[in-house]
């Protein structure tokens, strides 16, 4: 009983009329052609794989004629394209798609005739049908668990070789052993279409376009065609729910190189995504600042790669981090100020070279994230009684000279006696206490006549307190037995 | 009941910010609020600010050479990351020791470094860069803690700058939630409700041969300047050698 109705509600899925066509080519053909060809004829186009689309053909018969002309039009604009293509036209997409798969050239079949069309084939080709890989961006009807091959094992330890062989099954008996679902199996092999067609979405593009009247040579003046362009691109972006993951700006000039005009072309990853008009705009403009334009500009186009739009959830707990575009309008300014590498976190490498550090781009992770961090209160043995009740002691901070100072040092038994400073601002003086030397080396394995990072060092380390003045940190290269100052304790 | 003209001249002026030029019109600060203030997780030295540094001031840090001005300045930054706020810093002469600030439990990631000019370029331009970025920062708000650190700015040259620079650094962070340190070698430009700690450092060591001879630290004298000497202490606390 179950598989009867099944079938009854299969026949209404199958609208009346209704004409698709299956194109299929062969693998290693530039990706996105075979869509382009099927969106010459209908724009309701299903794309099942990148070398495998099918079309609704609705209709179209008024326009180019029956059927096979139809086909051998549509097998005329591949081949335009270089691309040799199976057409198969059929009343289902099942039956157009198991029909190209298994003839070449071109395949047309009468509506209602689709059960007897596909009966010879073999019944694997079921499994084709249902495990071809969804690709990014395309639709994949009836895409099965990774159960399909089993149950095509099944069927063919049944004894069941053909499409026909599994359509002739009795659907009740079918329903009873594999249960309601797997019934589709039998519809497939009968030609149905299991659910509708679902046209592919063309691939959007946010871009905004302005020809000015006469060239812009400031950015002042630019930065309102840029503001008029990030508003419509805004409205754009939040229409879709979508934020620019890369901004790129492109400025036509005046200026022109050869046969074609100069293009100052920028791109801009941003390290959210963002559609604020004001941010987009503040950003393009402090990059163009450090980046202008050669020459006047006469045509201006921003476009962003769309990334989906962020959700936020604030918390009415803990303090309120400045937004991701607060942030990224705020380095864009440092940048153009400080320098682009001059700005941001800094970060601990995994090296004994003495100061060595790494800089990454400053972003600041969420609010709640801080519980997942370290949360354990310091407690070290400092062994005072005079610092802290808890026995929490701050630590003692190095200011570091990031070139070291050449200095020079009276040595004494051993020791550092007495500190001269070649540079205003720093005081030498005797020594009152120092401990040391504390030898590190390292870089020396790497070869040398090549720019070395981290360059090699070999050096006795001191810390010295000078008598009633600061407390140093030299260091003796042994290589060439010089004194530098590496740093003040403070 | 004040006359009316007075009262009008008064609400004009509280209008235009103008009525805490004096410090006797100062606004009452609650310091019984902890989210006022920013805390530096040293017990002692918070117990002798009250609770911390206030927020929407100007403070300094001020001290000579190895005076412990960076190790107190690091436990600030250590003690705003941990509560999940970001701080920035702005190293005028690029002088921050990032391993220092790791030892100090400094969440780097939540830290904004801003390097200023490399040894060698003119002062008073790596000043004026140090400055303006200060500015954009504090301008961009949302920061628990932004530093400057002219420690080691010649003292001429600190007044050279132009004195209308820190009213209007104050200006800025007013009614905010950060809190502006300036580290320097002297006391420069502390506000009205800002604190000054004054520091003194003495370097301790451990054992007595040469062979177990060590640094083991500073000991640090923090002095606490308030306006109108509402807070004034003096404390001592040691910092340890990581």
């Amino acid at each position: 009983m179950t598989g009867q109705c099944d079938v009854r509600r299969s026949g209404a899925n199958q609208s009346e009329g209704s004409v698709f066509g299956a194109l299929t080519t062969v693998e290693g053909a530039p990706p996105g052609v075979l869509a382009e060809v099927a969106r010459e004829f209908s724009p309701r186009i299903e794309v099942c794989s990148p070398t495998e689309v099918v079309l609704d053909l609705s209709g179209l018969e008024r326009l180019f004629g029956d059927a096979r002309t139809i086909a051998e039009e549509l097998r005329r604009t591949a081949a335009d394209r270089e691309l040799r293509v199976r057409v198969a036209i059929t009343g289902t997409r099942t039956t157009s798609r198991l029909l190209v798969r298994h003839r070449a050239g071109l395949t047309i079949v009468e509506p209602g005739n689709e059960a007897a069309a596909v009966a010879p084939l073999p019944i694997t080709l079921l499994g084709d049908l249902t495990t071809t890989a969804a690709e990014p961006g395309t639709r994949e009807r009836g895409t099965r668990e990774p159960g399909t091959l089993n149950v095509i094992a099944t069927f063919r330890r049944w004894g069941l070789r053909t499409l026909g062989d599994l359509a002739a099954l009795p659907a009740d008996d079918l329903a009873a052993r594999l249960g309601r679902q797997e019934t589709d199996w039998q519809r497939l092999a009968r030609g149905e279409d299991t659910g509708p067609l679902v046209p592919a979405v063309p691939e959007e593009r946010f871009e905004q376009s302005l020809d000015l009247e006469w060239p812009v040579e400031e950015l002042e003046p630019l930065s309102f065609v840029l503001g008029r362009l990030m508003d419509q691109l805004e409205a754009h972006l939040v229409q879709r729910d979508r934020g620019a993951a890369v901004l790129h700006v492109r400025l036509h000039l005046i200026k022109t190189d050869g046969p074609t005009r100069e293009v100052h072309e920028r791109s801009l990853q941003l390290p959210v995504a963002i559609r604020d008009a004001r941010t987009l705009r503040t950003l393009a403009l402090l990059d163009l600042e450090s980046n202008p334009p050669p020459a006047a500009i006469d045509r201006v186009t921003v476009a962003v790669d769309p990334t989906p739009g962020r959700i936020v959830q604030f918390s009415l707990l803990t303090r309120p981090l400045p937004s991701p575009e607060q942030i990224s309008t705020l380095m864009a300014r440092l940048h153009a100020l400080m320098g682009e590498t001059r700005c941001g976190s800094p970060a601990m490498v995994d090296s004994w070279e003495p100061g060595a550090f790494a800089m990454k781009s400053f972003m600041p992770p969420d609010t709640n994230a801080i519980h997942t961090r370290r949360n354990i209160p310091r407690h070290r043995d400092t062994g005072n009684t005079s610092g802290d009740a808890n026995g929490i002691a701050p630590v003692a901070a190095l200011r570091r000279f990031r070139h070291p100072i050449p200095i020079r040092v009276h040595v004494k038994h051993g020791k550092p006696s007495s500190v001269a400073m070649m540079q205003r601002g720093l005081s030498g003086g005797a020594v009152d206490s120092c401990a040391g030397p504390w030898r590190t080396s390292g870089g020396w394995w790497e070869s040398k006549g090549e720019s070395r990072i981290p360059a090699p060092w070999d050096r006795d380390e001191w810390d010295v307190a000078l008598t009633g003045g600061p407390t140093y940190r030299l260091f003796r290269a042994r290589h060439s037995d010089k004194w530098f100052l590496e740093g003040v304790v403070d | 009941m004040a006359h009316p003209a007075v009262a009008v001249l008064e609400s004009a002026l509280r209008a235009r910010k103008l009525d805490r030029t004096l410090t006797t019109t100062l606004p009452s600060w609650d310091w019984a609020d902890p989210s006022c203030l920013v805390p530096m997780d040293v017990p002692l030295v918070d117990a002798c600010l009250r609770g911390g540094l206030p927020r929407g001031q100007l403070s300094e840090l001020t001290g000579a050479c190895s005076s412990g001005r960076m190790t107190l300045l690091l436990q600030l930054m250590a003690a705003a990351t941990r509560r999940g706020e970001i701080a920035a810093f702005v190293d005028t002469h690029d002088r921050f020791d990032v391993a220092s600030a790791a030892a100090a439990d400094v969440d780097l990631d939540r830290l904004l470094w801003i390097r200023g000019s490399e040894f060698g370029a003119p002062v008073d331009r790596a000043i004026d860069r140090a400055l303006k970025a200060l500015n954009l920062v504090l301008q961009a708000g949302g920061f628990g803690i932004v530093a400057i650190d002219l420690a080691d700015v010649p003292a001429v040259t600190l007044r050279q700058i132009p004195f209308t620079t820190w009213p209007r650094v104050q200006r800025v962070i007013e009614g905010s939630d950060t809190a502006c340190v300036l580290v320097t070698p002297e006391p420069l430009a502390r506000s009205a409700g800002g604190l000054t700690l004054s520091l003194a450092g003495r370097s301790t060591w451990a054992g007595v041969s040469d062979r177990s001879h060590l640094l083991k630290g500073l000991d640090v004298r923090v002095r606490v300047v308030s306006p109108r000497k509402r807070i004034d202490g003096d404390v001592r606390v040691s910092a340890c050698v990581p």
